[in-house]
Parts: C-alpha cells; sequence; structure tokens
C-alpha cells in the first residue's frame, strides 16, 4: 500500500513578514513548522506503516527548496521519500494554479490513499485538497477524524467527521482523499537516534517544471484566477469607550453596566 | 439579466439565505438568483429566489460534493450565472473548490466584505492569520465564486420574489461517499445562538472553568479564541473567529484576548463588549465598550463574587 502525504510548511504566524508591494508573503523570513493539521496525516501514515512495514509513506509539498530540511525531518521520523515541487514558475500560484502544479504529479503516481490536512494555518483557505479531488476525479473527504486501520488494506477508508451535534461516519473506496483535522490527534513519532544524525538528502527528490511541464501562463502568479490587490492592516471602528481598572471600582462599573442593560 | 446561483446548505439554511445579501452587494438591486437545494428541509424556505432548484436526491439528501458539483455545473452551463455563491460550512468548503475548479473559474475562501473599486468587483478577507485583510480581484472569464463566512451578512431585510420551484434530477446517481452511520453528541451548544457569551484567550489560560461559572451567571456561553482551542483548553466547536464562528451577541465579554483580526471580524457585529486585558492597547480594546485593565482571573473572581451577592440579596 503507498500512502502519499501532502504537506505544507507553513509560517510560523508570529514571525513572518509580508511584502506590501507584491502583496505576498515573504517565506524566506519566517521560521516553518509543519502545518498542524497535516501532522496528523503524516502521524496516521506514520502509524499504518508502523503496523504494516510494508507500506510506503511518501510526502509531497510545493514549496521552494528552503523547506529541504524540514522535509528531512519527516524522513527522519520515518516517511520513505519527500518529494519537493519547487520551479521560480510556480511562484505567486493561487489555489487553482497550485492545485494544477500538484495534480499534475500526483497524476503519474499510484497510490491508495491521499492524506492531507483541512485547513492550513497561513492560507486558511482549505481548497487543495478539494481541487484536488476535482482535478484527479477523486472522492475527498475534510475534518477527518478517526480511521479505521482494518479496512484501509480492503481498499476501504472508513472514517468520522465531527460536526456540531453529530459524528457522521463515511466510506470512500481507494483511491481517494481524505483531509484530517487536527482534532484527531494523531501524534508524529520520535526519530531513532541512529537517524538523528543520517543524511537524508538522496532521498529527496525535487521536482521542476521541466519534469511537469506547465506553460508559463499556466502556473504562478499569470496562472492564477484570482489576485490579491491590496492588503491593509485593519482600522478598527471606534466605539464609545470607557476604561476602567479591574480593582473594586472598576467591577462595580462593570456590574452596573450589566445590570443597566439587562443582563443580570 | 444578471444571473447569481447560491448553494442551500440544508444544515445551515439561515445563513445560506443570507448569500442573497452578499449577491445584493455583489450586483447591485437588479439581478436574478437561484437556489440550489439538494434535501429535504423541515421547513418551507420563504419567497427570497427567483427560482429554487430542488433536486430530487433519496432519503436524507447527498453526501457527497462530487455529485452536487456535477448538478451546480450543468446549472451553468445551461443558464452562465455570473456569481454562484457557497456558504461557508463543512460540506459548503469542500463543495466550493471542486465546483471552481471543474468551471477553471476562480474562488475567494471565507469572504467578510464586498466591494467595488472603479466598477470592478473586490471582496476582502481575513489572511494570514489575522494579520492583514486582503482584497482580492477575479482574473478571467468567471463566474465570481466564493465561500462566504457565515453569519456576516445577517439580519439584513431579504426581498420577496415570486420563487417559482424547478425540481430537477440529479445529474449522476453514483458519487463515492457513502453515510454509514450518525450519532448524535451528547454535549454540545452553538455559540451563534447564545445572546451572551464570555470568552477566553491566552490571558485567561487558566480561568476557564471561572468563564464558564460567569457565562452560566449571565444566561450565556462560554466560548473561546484560537489560543486556548490550539492549547487544547476548548474545543474547536467554541471558537470564535475566522476558523472559528462568527457570532452577533447582544454581549460579548473578552478576557485575556488581544484580538488578532480574525477574532475581531467574529465578533464585530456585537451589540455590547467589555473587554478584560492587562494591555488597554490591545487590538480588541479599541472595539469595546469598557476595557478593563487588569488581570482577566482576578477580574473573573470579583465580578462572579459581585454577582452571587447581588443573587443573595435579591
Amino acid at each position: 500500500m503507498k500512502l502519499i502525504c501532502l504537506v505544507k510548511f507553513v509560517p510560523d504566524v508570529g514571525s513572518a513578514k509580508y511584502d506590501f508591494e507584491r502583496h505576498t508573503l515573504i517565506r524566506d523570513s519566517a521560521h516553518l513548522q509543519l502545518n498542524p493539521d497535516d501532522v496528523c496525516a503524516v502521524a496516521f501514515a506514520l502509524k499504518i506503516k508502523a503496523r504494516h512495514p510494508e507500506t510506503i509513506v511518501e510526502a509531497v509539498t510545493m514549496a521552494s527548496a528552503r523547506v529541504t530540511p524540514n522535509m528531512e525531518d519527516l524522513l527522519r521520523i520515518g516517511v520513505d521519500c519527500g518529494v519537493i515541487l519547487s520551479d521560480p514558475a510556480f511562484a505567486g500560484s493561487d489555489t487553482f494554479a497550485t492545485t494544477r502544479v500538484l495534480g499534475r504529479y500526483l497524476s503519474r503516481q499510484d497510490f491508495s490513499y491521499l492524506l492531507t490536512g483541512t485547513h492550513s494555518i497561513d492560507g486558511d483557505t482549505s481548497h487543495i485538497p478539494a481541487q484536488l479531488g476535482a482535478l484527479l476525479n477523486l472522492s475527498q473527504m475534510s475534518g477527518v477524524q478517526k480511521i479505521d486501520e482494518s479496512l484501509l488494506g480492503q481498499g476501504i477508508a472508513r472514517f468520522d467527521v465531527e460536526s456540531e451535534q453529530e459524528i457522521t461516519t463515511y466510506q470512500m473506496r481507494k483511491p481517494c482523499i481524505l483531509s484530517l483535522t487536527r482534532e484527531s490527534g494523531y501524534k508524529l513519532p520520535y526519530a531513532s537516534r541512529a537517524n538523528l544524525e543520517k543524511d537524508f538528502s538522496a532521498q529527496i527528490q525535487v521536482v521542476s517544471n521541466a519534469d511537469l511541464g506547465f506553460l508559463p501562463e499556466e502556473v504562478g502568479l499569470t496562472g492564477s484566477k484570482t489576485r490579491v490587490v491590496e492588503t491593509y492592516v485593519k482600522r478598527l471602528e471606534q466605539r464609545e469607550q470607557r476604561t476602567v481598572r479591574a480593582d473594586e471600582s472598576g467591577v462595580e462599573y462593570v456590574f452596573r453596566f450589566l445590570t443597566d442593560k439587562g443582563f443580570i | 439579466m444578471i444571473r447569481c446561483l447560491i448553494y442551500i446548505d440544508p444544515n445551515e439554511t439561515e445563513s445560506s439565505l443570507d448569500l442573497i445579501e452578499a449577491a445584493r452587494q455583489l450586483h447591485g438591486d437588479s439581478f436574478e438568483v437561484t437556489g440550489v437545494l439538494c434535501s429535504a428541509l423541515d421547513q418551507p424556505l420563504p419567497n427570497v429566489f427567483d427560482r429554487l432548484a430542488v433536486v430530487a436526491y433519496p432519503e436524507s439528501g447527498c453526501v457527497d460534493p462530487a455529485q452536487v458539483v456535477d448538478t451546480m455545473q450543468a446549472m451553468h452551463w445551461k443558464d452562465k450565472y455570473q456569481s454562484i455563491l457557497i456558504p461557508a460550512t463543512h460540506f459548503g468548503r469542500m463543495l466550493a473548490p471542486r465546483l471552481a475548479m471543474l468551471l477553471g473559474t476562480g474562488l475567494v475562501a471565507d469572504i467578510t466584505q464586498i466591494r467595488r473599486k472603479d466598477d470592478v468587483v473586490e471582496v476582502i478577507r481575513p489572511a494570514y492569520s489575522g494579520s492583514l485583510m486582503a482584497c482580492i480581484r477575479y482574473v478571467g472569464e468567471g463566474p465570481m465564486m466564493m465561500s462566504v463566512r457565515p453569519n456576516v451578512f445577517r439580519d439584513m431585510v431579504k426581498e420577496e420574489r415570486a420563487m417559482r420551484i424547478m425540481p430537477m434530477q440529479p445529474r449522476t446517481s453514483g458519487g463515492g461517499i457513502e453515510r454509514i452511520e450518525v450519532k448524535p453528541k451528547q454535549i454540545s451548544y452553538d455559540i451563534r445562538e447564545s445572546d451572551v457569551l464570555v470568552s477566553g484567550g491566552g490571558g485567561a489560560a487558566k480561568s476557564f472553568a471561572k468563564i464558564e461559572r460567569l457565562a452560566e451567571l449571565l444566561g450565556g456561553k462560554a466560548s473561546a479564541s484560537r489560543k486556548l482551542v490550539d492549547a487544547g483548553i476548548a474545543p474547536r466547536s467554541i471558537q470564535v473567529g475566522q476558523s472559528g464562528k462568527t457570532v452577533s451577541p447582544e454581549l460579548y465579554i473578552a478576557l485575556g484576548i488581544n484580538g488578532a483580526i480574525q477574532h475581531i471580524e467574529g465578533i464585530k457585529q456585537a451589540k455590547h463588549i467589555i473587554s478584560v486585558n492587562i494591555n488597554k492597547d490591545a487590538p480588541l480594546t479599541s472595539l469595546s465598550d469598557i476595557v478593563v485593565e487588569g488581570d482577566a482571573d482576578r477580574f473573573l473572581d470579583q465580578l462572579i463574587r459581585r454577582i452571587q451577592q447581588y443573587q443573595q440579596s435579591e
């Protein structure tokens, strides 16, 4: 069984800088981490591999080569190979163009399940997994939590999705796309001591546009269907306001406000 | 005539109907709006669409976004909509990208505002975890597609329209997703339905039990910022903000919440806001009726005691 984990290394929110002229995030300025929902996707794949060592786990990302050390960290904990789709032509892609790039690579791979996160904490659009479903003609489900491991080998993904009021169990046949959430709670294993110092660079493959063969107008900024034209820090509407301290008189003021307005 | 297509999520009917106001802001007053309904509803919809496509899926509706996409794609080929609006619900968030990809058109997620500049539509959404608002234009032929944050276009008067029902057969009978079982959850409440919310953030991480207590005393519910949810202190179902929920309570008490833009976007329709923060200049304080400068935990202790005293004396 081959599992492909589609991952994204995202800027640590606090440390990212933004290019206000070009309206893009300066990814190089921020410390990168594996997107929290994607952590669960990789963790689940490695859990399956631990039970069934013949399972092959591949991690795929579209990013600059700067993520190589992050990808090596995934190999260190048991991922078999890492693929980085990287080319200057891909830079500035919106979710539509990004899906095209990922989709062309994935359409050439043979896999049973594509595991992804549901949300990414930087863009938070949740578009890519569903768009890949459309492009590759695969079933896709977001918000996946508990997956029944016993059925995967038979080509069946049975899993729970939790909503406000209920927990629904769904089933899809392979190949399909399972987009996990961090509520699934799958945890990454630790790297073995032997792997900590090992050089994994040979197991990382960089795939460029020379391999995928897109025309310049199909990907990147020019291949995108949406364009960020302006970004701004929101100015807040000022309300008539009173500032008090968290002491007896301040609490009394709040209490009076709440009684006057009928909340108490 | 400008045409707009709106997907009606049977689990979020109110939010779906709000999209008519989003369409009005997008197209002005003169447009034709068609709703797509793929499931039977407990209550009939009000007459707010020009046309309502009722797709005859068996029994409890359709669980596979790919099937709905087929139907909506066929409708678009026939009627050529200028815009397609989908509520940003769990199902809508899977449906919208699938449809956009097949139509080869741009999609903007979770929009909170629509505006026109030089007669070009621009949609606005919080970006990069609330550090910025991004203003986005569509490139290409369209249709303009967007998923719209529930509750954002709420409470606006909807024009009555002569709603013509169009029964439709689903385009595909297959679909790869099967629903096996549905189990109700034991404890659940919807923070969007509460008139009073007492909400905790990073500065009140150790005080969540007290937040719940205060909420109870005020007849409201507890909610939380992303920080508390990420820390595992509060469940995601009660998270306010961009990846959580947009709320419009009468009273919102924010304890130890700085207020990333996404959180502010989530509460800006609250009628009264009281924020408690050691930093009186935290972003959220500018939206507040009362700013309490100080420690959230200490404030909670004192206010809970004061309310209890009052209730005992009554």
